[in-house]
């Protein structure tokens, strides 16, 4: 099937009616998660997984891609209203929106990181049908060496890019390496580290790891910030209306950094954060009134925006065509694939064309709905935020709860899920990323079986690994990846440095 | 002094902690025709950690003021944090012989007025709603059944 003759069969699913229901709820629900200070997509995604069990997995995961981008988008809108941004990928977007919307231009920033966000949705959908169905076609040759080194690469990729400490990055990918050999080992039936304990021998759902470290440790964070007033945001939040001579100004920006936002969204473990960071410092180095930045310019708000929404289309390129997820986020949707019984892969396109190409195309119609439906109703869903906090907390663990107990219909997976939740808020005080951990629990599984493979192909002999030159210039590179940033010192990002450097 | 430093105490624990994963991964039963067995993943993530632990406590690297802020807690709040906690294991521990419904609109009532929410009215029409709506959603739209408890629907 051609991309084209594809995308038009996309557009079936996505334009039948569940389908625009379904997209539209999506972007609707995840822009309402993703304004929460504090929950982002992953939590988003994570918490509306058991709400997909019973439906086609098609419409299911359209609405699950709508989960995620709307999460992006009402992450920019709590940063622009409140400075707190929902997420870390929307923090760049507060060091100019939230002075705009203390000048009372509020409704001018939300308009622009609207604009910006659909110009860098929409471009990134055109390139991601374009890459996707490229790169699977040469995925198709990759045997399990090869995909052990792509996974390989995956996971030092991002445990060396993530912020702060590489160490601890690596640290915490090995245990959640670890997490995945309980139970029993699927190909010689031995039980690992059960105890005997028989709710243990199927070993741990990555939805307990994904709600436990994402969900239920940002409430800990939620309950000690539960006094902050929601307040910041005036109930007036000034004209929607660009003039001509912001559109101008935005102009440049957008379309830079909408292509560099989905190359970054694209390499593995760079995601919407980095790209949003790198946005924003490209575009104050070149600008010509670089002092504007940080004071309200339209530029220094475009961009990470663009760059952002851009990302987020580029980290579906290798989870789609390669079946390896770049990030956290990408890493529970692709938990949400395999609930749902859909492999992505180098086969996606050919064994499940309606699920790729009504990805692709809810994402086109994904956008205009952020644009032309959540710009109106910003002010509305802007309302969400002053829900008191004790009652959202309560809410939370609530769903996570639910969401986990409707997988397995077992408490013992809710006291597991404490267990998470207690090691995520650990995590996070001691400064461990989590998004290693989710990262390598779902690519560990995989790793382990395509590692064994290999090694009974070739009967033992760990040579295979460097043999053929593709996996060997992936293990090159996951090696450089790990070396480098333990030798260089490492820049920085840091949320409220507004001088940022690189 | 020497474990002055939190990432000493933490690169320790982790020691601590890869020891006794590899303990437990020598106990895994081998097989004599299994050319890659279910033990060798374990034992190198065991020592990967390991070393990792070591290297955490040598290194020289000093925490930032924001790393030190994200682990100053209150011991109030860590009280407050504790009570959740504890609302959790008991909601988990009545769910299926209470039920649903009862216990999440407990929940959510008990929760919010613990941590600070005096409007009783909201907090229980948001409550009962609440659990309600998600009872009726899963168990009639969805059909994932969740537990009764005493209630006769």
């Amino acid at each position: 099937m051609g991309s084209m003759e594809g995308l038009f069969s996309g557009f079936q699913v996505a334009f039948s009616i569940e389908g625009i229901l379904f997209v539209f709820l999506g972007v609707f629900i995840g822009t309402f998660i993703g304004m929460m200070p504090g929950l982002g997509p992953i939590s988003a995604i994570a918490i509306m997984i058991p709400v997909t069990y019973s439906m086609d997995p098609a419409l299911a995961l359209v609405m699950m891609a709508g989960v995620y981008y709307g999460a992006v988008f009402g992450g920019s809108s709590s940063s622009i209203l409140l400075n707190a941004p929902g997420i870390s990928g929307t923090v760049a977007t507060a060091f100019d929106g939230y002075p705009m919307a203390q000048q009372g231009k509020a409704g001018k920033a939300l308009a622009i990181a609207a604009i910006a966000s659909f110009t860098g949705g929409t471009i990134s959908v055109i390139l991601l049908m374009l890459f996707t169905p490229l790169l699977a076609s040469v995925a198709v040759v990759f045997g399990p060496a090869e995909y052990f080194a792509l996974m390989l690469m995956g996971l030092t990729a991002i445990s060396s890019l993530s912020d702060g400490s590489t160490i601890k990055a690596m640290i915490s990918a090995v245990l959640g390496f670890m997490a995945v050999t309980i139970g029993i080992d699927a190909q010689t039936g031995t039980q690992r580290f059960t105890f005997g304990n028989i709710n243990l021998l199927e070993g741990i759902d990555f939805l307990v790891i994904a709600l436990g470290l994402f969900a239920l440790a940002e409430v800990c964070v939620l309950i000690f910030n539960r006094k902050d007033s929601s307040g910041g945001m005036s109930g007036n939040i000034g004209s929607l209306k660009l003039s001509r001579e912001d559109v101008n100004e935005m102009k440049g920006p957008v379309t830079r950094q909408s292509f560099l936002g989905f190359l970054l969204g694209v390499l593995p473990g760079a995601g919407a954060t980095i790209a949003s960071f790198i946005a924003y410092v490209t575009e104050k180095r070149i600008a010509k009134r670089p002092e504007e930045f940080g004071k309200g310019s339209i530029k220094g708000l475009a961009a990470p925006e663009a760059a952002n929404n851009a990302a987020t289309g580029g980290a579906f390129v290798p989870l789609l065509s390669l079946g390896i997820p770049g990030s956290g986020t990408t890493a529970v949707l692709l938990g949400a694939f395999l609930v749902l019984g859909v492999q992505p892969g180098p086969l996606l396109v050919q064994d499940n064309p309606e699920v790729f190409w009504g990805i692709i195309a809810s994402m086109y119609i994904g956008n205009v709905f952020l644009l032309v439906l959540n710009l109106p109703l910003i002010p509305y869903i802007a309302k969400v935020l002053k829900v008191p906090r004790p009652l959202l907390i309560s809410l939370v663990i609530m769903f996570s709860l639910i969401g986990v107990y409707a997988i397995s219909f077992n408490t013992f997976d809710l006291y597991i899920l404490l267990l998470f939740g207690v090691a995520g808020f650990l995590m996070r005080i001691f400064s461990f990323p989590a998004a290693p951990f989710i990262l390598a629990f779902i690519l560990g599984g995989m790793m382990e079986q395509a590692m064994r493979q290999s090694l009974t192909i070739s009967n033992g002999d760990w040579l295979v690994f460097v043999k053929s030159p593709i996996s060997a210039t992936l293990i090159g590179v996951a090696l450089l990846s790990l070396i480098i940033p333990l030798l260089k010192k490492k820049p920085r990002l840091v949320a409220d440095d507004k001088n940022l450097k690189l | 002094m020497i474990l002055r430093p939190i990432n000493r105490k933490l690169g320790l624990a982790l020691f601590f902690f890869a020891g006794v994963y590899l303990f437990l991964s020598y106990q895994i039963p081998s097989y004599t025709y299994a050319l890659v067995d279910a033990d060798v993943v374990p034992k190198g993530l065991g020592f990967l950690l390991l070393i990792l632990s070591i290297l955490l406590f040598v290194q020289k690297k000093e925490e930032t003021e924001q790393e030190k802020e994200k682990r100053t807690i209150p011991k109030k709040e860590l009280y407050v944090l504790l009570g959740v906690a504890g609302f959790i294991l008991i909601y988990i521990f009545l769910l299926e012989i209470v039920g649903f419904v009862i216990m999440t609109a407990t929940f959510v009532f008990t929760c919010s007025s613990f941590l600070g929410y005096k409007k009783y009215k909201v907090s229980v029409l948001v409550a009962i709603i609440f659990s309600l709506l998600l009872y009726f959603l899963f168990n009639y739209l969805l059909l994932i059944h969740l537990p009764p408890g005493v209630l006769p629907f």
